[in-house]
């Protein structure tokens, strides 16, 4: 981690990041939007996997999916620059490696529901109760993902180390 | 001392401002808040404009409670983090903008909320969505975007 900000500190998109002033609060409002869509797409998806919301068809969730994708793309570029633009601060920082561990957990449990779920849900009743695996992967998301806005939130107060 | 000054210095406002963990945990429940009530709104906006039509709009009312639930979580802690630097987010012209879009955007939710109760038709049982409700969800949604954007903006101007 150390080498990697040392490697970028000095580069051309760090020098970009930290000299462009309007730059960090655009980034900033982007994160905030993509938490927002990906976040909002998630509660209905996973809610109704969980077997709420029975009015919601479970087989149509999927189209929400793509809000999902366009939340989490606005997060990941502009998190990157975040990491360019402040690369010590973050690779050094306790709460900043367990978000980004929490974030390769939520990506697993994503592959699990793509690989175990995706296949047989339009065999489910369209309004009808849930297996325990949907249950327990749209839990595990839901949760995640809470984990990964809590420790972000809180990375400004909380000390480097 | 104004009003704002004397909010400041009431004990409340001290025991955000200055117990250690008071504040980061209003700011992870203002967090949490804004993601439902933002991420659920948004996605009844996105639907009422054409997104994921397989998802039939009536089934979202449900989910509006818990987008309320959220509103509630937001505002609360929003106003005890409010006490704390009350006499500076006064003055601050992008609070007072992102106060007012939350205002209106929760107006134009429940306006979007009571329509879709009311929308059924009578004879075939469908859903109509018209023209002017499209134009609120589109409101709706600018309402939610502002309020990020002046938002995030009161660190900085």
């Amino acid at each position: 981690m150390e080498s990697l900000a040392q490697s970028i500190e000095g580069g051309a998109i760090y020098t970009w990041v930290t000299s462009t002033y309007w730059l960090w609060p655009l980034m900033e409002i982007i994160h905030f939007i993509g938490l927002s869509l990906l976040l909002g797409a998630l509660i209905v998806i996973d809610l109704r996997l969980m077997g709420y919301f029975r009015g919601i068809n479970i087989r149509a969730t999927h189209s929400l999916l793509p809000w999902v994708f366009v939340g989490f793309a606005m997060n990941l570029v502009t998190g990157v620059l975040f990491f360019f633009g402040d690369p010590f601060r973050y690779a050094g920082h306790t709460g900043f490696q367990i978000k980004m561990g929490l974030v390769v957990l939520a990506g697993l449990n994503a592959l699990w529901y793509y690989w175990k779920l995706h296949p047989v849900i339009n065999t489910w009743e369209p309004d009808g109760d849930t297996p325990p695996l949907a249950k327990t992967i749209a839990f595990i998301s839901l949760l995640t993902w809470t984990g990964v806005l809590l420790l972000g939130r809180l990375i400004p107060y909380v000390s480097t180390g | 001392m104004g009003p704002f000054e004397w909010l400041e210095n009431t004990s409340v406002a001290l025991w955000v401002g200055e117990s250690l963990w008071a504040y980061p945990f209003m700011l992870s429940l203002h967090g949490i808040g804004l993601a439902i009530l933002v991420g659920v709104f948004v996605m009844l906006d996105l639907r009422l404009l054409g997104s994921f039509k397989e998802i039939r709009v009536d089934s979202f009312l449900p989910v509006l409670k818990l987008a309320w639930v959220g509103f509630v979580v937001h505002a609360i802690s929003g106003a005890f983090l409010f006490t704390s630097q009350a006499s500076y987010f006064i003055t601050s012209t992008p609070f007072l903008l992102k106060i007012a879009m939350i205002f209106v955007g929760a107006i134009l939710a429940a306006i979007i909320q009571s329509r879709l109760r009311n929308a059924r038709d009578a004879t075939s049982g469908e859903w109509m969505i018209d023209g002017s409700t499209k134009i609120v969800a589109a409101l709706s949604l600018a309402m939610w975007m502002g309020a990020i954007v002046t938002g995030r903006l009161i660190a900085y101007l």
